[in-house]
């Protein structure tokens, strides 16, 4: 299977053949891309999750796990 | 058929079952980069012209070929959202229009970048490039109007007028290489004969790419639909469930 690598030595893989700038620059992008874009939403959620959870507690919708009194009083959106 | 179709457009519906799409689109996604990754950047044989640089076309090409699937896919859903005034629709075209300013400018950058060495220039005004670069302004358009209208369903209308215009664009891009005597090369036709320029050891790691950028489209897009879903849902019961039952 590794027959097929085109490149002889790592430090060739590295260069690209004089464009090691120019092509590692393209996956650099698409990694930042990837990542952005399926991380960003599933931070959102998170703290959406999250906010919404505390003002579920504040107001009394959720019972159980927290008490109502835990809620900091005063506190109303 | 209705039955489907009304149930197509139920936020709730829709949210269960993109939850159990994705595991496996996930899957999938990870495999088939894995593969077309690796495949690109080590087993690709050098090019006679461009050298090393054609490694750059395994993410220039799926990402900006997926780039001019947006606008038809907002024009549908605002179509949808003009006339059945569909909610998931809006939120989906909603969705679509920042990760499509994230693909085609992908596709400019990495074009951009291919270009320099290539063409000696990072920039020409030839009708690929500028077409492209319309639908670039566009979608940053159709991204900043429905911030700026305050009304939800007066920004969901405009959009979706804007959406259904801008989709004209997209032919223009694709056959602008056909239509004009560009810089920009047309797509090349696939072959099987392994001793041409670009026999299959070129274009199968290719289509494995654009099967993961594509899966990878699908999948920003899903997750962000279900932020939009809960956020706009979240006053009925079945979102206040699952607020409650989540750990963060």
């Amino acid at each position: 299977m590794f027959d097929g690598i085109v490149f002889a030595s790592f430090s060739e893989f590295v260069q690209m053949g004089r464009y090691g700038f120019h092509v590692w620059s393209v996956y650099a992008l698409f990694t930042i891309f990837i990542i952005a874009n399926l991380l960003v939403p599933h931070l959102q959620r998170k703290q959406f999750i999250r906010e919404q959870k505390s003002r579920a507690l504040r107001d009394g919708q959720i019972n159980g796990t927290a008490s109502s009194s835990s809620a900091a009083p005063g506190e109303s959106v | 058929m209705w039955l489907w179709f009304s149930k197509l457009g139920s936020p709730k519906w829709f949210y269960d079952l993109s939850g159990k799409w994705l595991p496996w689109l996930v899957a999938f996604m990870v495999v088939t980069m894995t593969v077309g990754l690796l495949w690109a950047l080590l087993f690709v044989p050098e090019d006679y012209q461009q050298s090393f640089t054609n490694r750059i076309f395994y993410v220039h090409v799926p990402v900006a070929s997926i780039s001019l699937a947006v606008f038809p896919l907002m024009a549908i859903a605002g179509a949808i959202t003009l006339v059945w005034k569909m909610k998931l629709a809006d939120m989906v075209a909603k969705c679509a229009a920042p990760i499509g300013v994230w693909f085609t400018g992908v596709a400019l950058a990495t074009g951009a970048i291919w270009g320099e060495p290539m063409w000696g220039t990072w920039w020409v005004w030839d009708a690929r490039l500028t077409s492209m670069l319309l639908q670039f302004f566009l979608l940053i358009g159709v991204v900043a109007l429905r911030s700026a209208i305050e009304s939800p369903d007066a920004a969901a209308r405009a959009c979706a007028l804007l959406s259904i215009v801008g989709a004209i664009n997209v032919p223009i891009i694709k056959y602008s290489v056909e239509w004009w005597n560009t810089l920009h090369q047309p797509s090349t036709p696939l072959t099987m004969d392994s001793n041409s320029a670009n026999g299959p050891e070129i274009w199968v790691p290719l289509l494995i790419m654009i099967a993961a950028v594509y899966c990878f489209f699908v999948i920003s897009l899903i997750l962000s639909t279900r932020n939009e879903i809960l956020q706009r849902e979240r006053r009925s019961q079945w979102v206040m469930d699952i607020i409650a039952s989540e750990r963060v």
